[in-house]
């Protein structure tokens, strides 16, 4: 089993404090969506993971092991950090040959990622020329080269067309799928909810939450039921003698909060009220994370500093 | 992990860099152009040495030198690219020693192959007047001058790995060869004798009355470019990445 453990990780730069005593871990065989807004310290998290940052105290490790320690990284961890650090003036196949032949890899690897990220025909072209989403993918390719059994990708959907948001999401939920261990950032939340199990949020360097995504949204967000009437009156009245709490919309439907559509079926339809529309809203990972963001001191003490 | 993959992958790294060798091309286009230059147009003066005329295009050619050096480290500092070479190779300083040497060996090879042509190429020009060089002395200069453009590539590049930019390092060595080392001229016998491309130029001529011999002078360069080397690799140990 490999997974990543994160003990008391504190990184400081100057006086600032970009990871404060992180502790988490990250399992095999789900998906993990790591967020928090921009300078959170997600990224910060991963270089230190990939021991490319010296971490002021704290460890990172992954399958118990500092990953400088690991013969032939690229066959256990494979990362994308920036999209842009294959160098413009090489061919995107010659980036990766050169990866492959640094871990031993063998050749038909450069190939096999090559095609899997959808870059084989521009793979003899300069990177100069390829798009972000091109280069994103290259990334990708290049974190999927030695099949490894942990992959870390920061902001993986960056630049890349509705078309790639959706290869990126089958992608991280094959990968899991095959029990391996992943752990993606972002910043948006409607594409994390689309692929993660678990969450781990930071807020200014600070752990705030790790979860499942589903116990986290219901946690954090009350049932709300959707409801339509054609006696708008009627229903004001009735749901204001339980103490419901509600609001009527523009186009004309409610929105009954803390409540579920069970009571609410069966108190309309007691008072006989014809109702047009009877529904449960889902909560949104969205709204759990600005419930919890609202809550956290990290986010509302100093706005100015989180604006930035 | 062993050093032999590193190099393999630092080897292809500088090879599929159309600039790098485009680098490797000019130290030898330059260096044996302005060799035959000298040659043709130099042999008047009574006090010529023969020998520095007919390689002395490795004055201007050792700037492309310096060029691959510092463009062969520098193109890890651009847009995180250090980062993902790290995370292939985490032993840092096994990965920096194989950077120099993908770095060395290239410039030795292209190093020799150029002080040869320009020899040859001069001499044309020369005629009599190089009529004196024993083969000793020419193969010694020959041998010098590869490994003089070697060490001062390696130079630049362990200065482009401490100052984290090649356009800082190139700003830095070039004005130095050029001015510095112009201005303090032909005078020997003072500091600027040990300058790390003074002192490896003794190497390049028939007769020497500095503090310096041939290999001595030669031994002086490669104490700077291990210097450069330690502290550019100290540099990329210590920092993150």
């Amino acid at each position: 089993m490999t997974s990543i453990d994160v003990r008391n990780l504190t990184k400081e730069y100057g006086t600032r404090r970009a990871v404060d005593d992180l502790t988490f871990r990250v399992l095999p065989g789900r998906v993990t969506g790591f967020l928090g807004p921009n300078g959170a310290g997600k990224s910060t998290t991963m270089r230190l993971l990939l021991g490319l940052d010296r971490p002021t105290s704290g460890t990172a490790t992954i399958g118990g092991r500092p990953y400088p320690t690991l013969d032939e990284p690229l066959r256990h961890v494979g990362a994308l950090l920036d999209a842009q650090a294959a160098h413009g003036s090489r061919t995107g196949r010659d980036h990766l040959r050169a990866l492959a032949a640094s871990n031993r890899l063998p050749a038909r690897r450069v190939e096999e990622v090559l095609e899997e990220t959808g870059l084989a025909s521009v793979a003899r072209r300069r990177v100069k020329t390829y798009s972000l989403g091109m280069r994103q993918r290259l990334g990708i390719a290049a974190a999927l080269l030695g099949d490894p059994e942990v992959v870390l990708l920061d902001e993986p959907s960056n630049g890349l067309d509705p078309e790639g948001i959706v290869w990126v999401r089958e992608l991280v939920r094959r990968l899991a799928g095959e029990g391996r261990t992943v752990l993606v950032s972002s910043h948006l939340m409607n594409e994390t909810a689309s692929f993660a199990d678990h969450l781990v949020v930071l807020g200014r360097g600070r752990l705030l939450t790790d979860m499942p995504m589903r116990d986290f949204i219901d946690a954090r967000v009350q049932p709300r039921v959707r409801v339509r009437t054609t006696d708008d009156p009627a229903l004001e009245t009735l749901l204001a003698q339980r103490g419901l709490d509600a609001e009527r919309h523009q186009d004309g439907h409610w929105t009954v909060h803390h409540a579920r559509v069970d009571d609410i079926g069966r108190l309309a339809s007691g008072a006989g009220l014809p109702l047009l529309e009877l529904a449960s809203e889902e909560g949104t990972l969205e709204q759990a994370y600005f419930d919890l963001t609202a809550t956290e001191t990290e986010f509302t003490a100093r706005p100015q500093e989180a604006r930035r | 992990m062993t050093f032999a993959p590193a190099l393999h992958a630092e080897w292809i790294k500088i090879r599929t860099l159309r600039s790098l060798c485009g680098a490797l091309l000019a130290v030898f286009v330059a260096t044996t152009a302005f060799s035959a230059l000298a040659g043709a147009s130099d042999t008047s003066d009574p006090g010529l040495d023969p020998l520095f005329t007919a390689l002395s295009g490795v004055i201007p050619g050792q700037i492309a030198a310096i060029s691959f050096g510092a463009m062969a480290v520098a193109s890890e500092f651009h847009g995180g690219a250090l980062r993902v070479t790290l995370a292939a190779t985490p032993r840092r300083g096994r990965w920096f020693a194989a950077k120099a040497t993908a770095i060395a060996v290239p410039s030795l090879v292209v190093g020799l192959a150029t002080a040869l042509a320009a020899l040859l190429a001069a001499r044309a020009g020369l005629g009599g007047a190089a009529d004196g060089l024993t083969a000793d002395e020419q193969t010694r200069a020959v041998v010098g001058c590869g490994v003089y453009l070697m060490l001062m590539s390696l130079f630049a590049a362990g200065l482009a790995a401490l100052l984290r930019s090649g356009v800082g390092t190139l700003s830095l060595l070039i004005p130095f060869i050029l001015v510095v080392s112009f201005v303090i001229g032909d005078k020997t016998g003072t500091a600027a004798d040990f300058l790390p491309d003074k002192a490896g130029q003794v190497v390049l001529y028939e007769t020497h009355d500095g503090p310096l011999g041939p290999w001595t002078g030669l031994a002086v360069t490669a104490l700077w470019s291990a210097l450069a080397l330690l502290a550019g690799g100290w540099s990329v140990r210590r920092r993150d990445a």
